[in-house]
């Protein structure tokens, strides 16, 4: 008798304390459901503002471009000049290791280095003869206009550098700033061989087209005067088929 | 109209988790001030004070439930101005929460982007 009361109320405690983890239960479900929609907003809102990151790059991108193309629209024999520059630069600075070619202002410094050239009267610009002392002096201020033209442009950051020292040299005799070694930035030093290996293997009026490995010695004659060593050494390692590919891609 | 404070927000639940979504959610909106009444005789104590422009107000609620807390607010004349959003478990709420003077509903589980859609609104 005793025992099975004691049941009874055993089983009772038992149904009580099975309600209320039935309860506890259904408050744990109701919290996840709501925390899983708060993690469901959360991804959709990510992948939206990824997808919108994106396409904003992609604009950036071709904005750069379309100025770019603008700058060589005047001249004729250039091609996609500051397109192959741009893949060229981006392979030597690949080569050199450098985080440089991870950095999208660098390639839109790369594409825009000649941006200040619209400036530079096409007498100049396109003079057959070599240029006089004051005409010398106002085709290097494209330098300089470059970077007052780009002034506002914030996305552009680092980018300006190359777009101001891409004619400084090595050895400091370069050009707008006279610059030497270390204190010019490394994307103009980058630059300056990338530029020198597409003018030497396009054609010109004046001139055909060097192959490859005359070029590379050109470039290597004139490492530690014109070019950073270092950005030579980095050169020597990328392969021929890599540059090709680039200058047969990009024309 | 009555001088209610745009920026004071009342967050009224038992549940401290819901409490705390809702208050993290409204955390980066500019300017609001947000207040915690974990029931329904809190809740009437703290909207005297603070005069709140919007409440969320859960339902199922110890003390004084968020119905009845609903209809208490809405004699209040100088709470004339505050919207009262109702948090509710399903639509069987939605009906009784409308009687009892409620403007909106939130259903749980609810996205946070609606809750600061509707706060945006709200506010404005």
């Amino acid at each position: 008798m005793e025992v099975t009361q004691r049941e009874r109320v055993l089983e009772e405690e038992l149904a009580a304390l099975r309600a209320r983890i039935t309860e506890v239960e259904a408050q744990a479900a109701a919290k996840e459901q709501q925390l899983e929609r708060y993690a469901a907003d959360l991804r959709e809102t990510f992948k939206q503002e990824r997808e919108r990151s994106a396409q904003l790059r992609d604009s950036y991108i071709t904005t750069v471009r379309a100025l770019a193309n603008a700058v060589e629209a005047r001249d004729a024999y250039t091609g996609k000049h500051a397109e192959r520059v741009a893949a060229y630069g981006l392979s030597l600075a690949r080569a050199l290791g450098s985080r440089l070619a991870d950095d999208p202002e660098i390639e839109f410094g790369f594409l825009l280095h000649d941006i200040g050239k619209v400036a530079v009267p096409d007498a100049i610009l396109y003079k057959p003869e070599p240029l006089t002392e004051p005409e010398r002096h106002l085709m290097e201020r494209h330098t300089v206009i470059g970077v007052q033209i780009l002034r506002g442009v914030d996305f552009l950051g680092e980018a300006k550098a190359v777009v101001r020292s891409h004619h400084e040299r090595w050895d400091g005799k370069g050009y707008p700033d006279g610059l030497a070694r270390e204190e010019i930035p490394l994307a103009a030093r980058v630059f300056a061989v990338a530029d020198t290996l597409d003018a030497l293997t396009t054609d010109r009026p004046y001139r055909p087209a060097s192959p490859l490995c005359a070029s590379r010695e050109i470039i290597n004659s004139l490492t530690g005067t014109q070019f950073d060593p270092t950005v030579v050494e980095a050169f020597g390692e990328v392969p021929d088929d890599e540059l090709e590919g680039i200058r047969t891609e990009i024309q | 109209m009555t001088a209610v404070r745009p920026s004071a927000v009342l967050i009224v639940d038992d549940d401290p988790f819901i409490r705390r979504l809702i208050a993290t959610t409204l955390e980066d909106v500019a300017g609001f001030e947000l207040i915690q009444a974990a029931d329904g005789e809190e809740a009437l104590e703290l909207a005297d004070q603070n005069k709140p422009r919007i409440v969320f107000l859960d339902v199922d609620m110890p003390k004084l439930n968020g119905l009845d807390a609903c209809r208490a607010l809405r004699e209040r004349d100088d709470l004339a101005g505050t919207r009262i959003v109702m948090l509710t478990a399903g639509v069987q709420h939605e009906r009784a929460a409308h009687d009892a003077g409620a403007d909106l509903f939130l259903t749980k589980p609810f996205s946070p982007l609606d809750l600061l859609r509707l706060v945006d609104e709200l506010a404005s």
